[in-house]
């Protein structure tokens, strides 16, 4: 007799094959492994990056192109190899946001941006070298 | 921490496999070459630290970035 996977199982094992694995953490948050990407809006210039391991932790992130069409980092061949890329179109990018409490001001972090292998679902935050890309690039929000 | 002196063209060795090497000392700044494997990251410290307090700082305001991305008009 084969046991059937009970609904949380499959609620489980749904939530894992769409999770990202980060095996290194995050600067800062070594021990932070895994996420799944939450829309924050209908036209999906905002996600949060929730962590699975502390679900006290998200960061918001976005896709930089929006905003800088001509973002361009660079990954390093030994990035690509780590992340198992195989083709550029592979890669998924995005930046993490952050605000001025007093302002409001809203950044992009361009110099630690995301990326996810599509197909693997493995990810890294690298931290650029030789770019004049700052964590801090002010924008302007665009309407809901 | 340690402390060594070197002098152009001298390495120090961390581990089996680190090797730091001064490659030219010149006006006030040090060249440095590093031999790592592939799987050692290796940054500036100031650069790593940037990304670090970024991280940090967009997760303690976390709550307020998303008020202020999914309704921009209501700061």
């Amino acid at each position: 007799m084969t046991d059937e996977p009970t609904r949380d199982q499959r609620e489980h094992k749904a939530v894992l094959e769409k999770a990202l694995h980060f095996p290194d953490g995050l600067p800062g948050l070594p021990d932070l492994e895994n996420f799944v990407i939450v829309e924050l809006r209908e036209d999906g210039a905002f996600q949060q990056l929730q962590s699975l391991d502390n679900i006290d932790v998200s960061i918001v992130v976005c896709v930089p192109w929006l905003f800088f069409p001509d973002y361009a980092p660079a990954l390093s061949d030994i990035e690509q190899a780590e992340l198992g890329l195989e083709k550029p179109d592979e890669a998924i990018l995005f930046v993490p946001v952050s605000i001025d409490p007093d302002s409001h001001q809203i950044f992009l972090n361009l110099l630690g941006p995301f990326v996810v292998n599509s197909r693997t679902h493995k990810g890294r935050q690298l931290v650029l070298t030789g770019t004049s890309y700052t964590t801090r690039t002010p924008i302007e929000l665009p309407g809901t | 921490m340690l402390v060594l002196t070197r002098r152009p063209g001298e390495s120090i060795i961390v581990g089996e496999n680190i090797v730091v090497t001064v490659i030219e000392i010149k006006g006030g700044q040090v060249r440095i070459g590093i031999d790592a494997p592939r799987e050692v990251d290796v940054y500036r410290e100031e650069i790593y630290e940037q990304v670090k307090q970024e991280n940090l700082s967009a997760i303690a305001n976390a709550e307020q970035i998303r008020r202020a991305v999914q309704d921009p008009s209501t700061p």
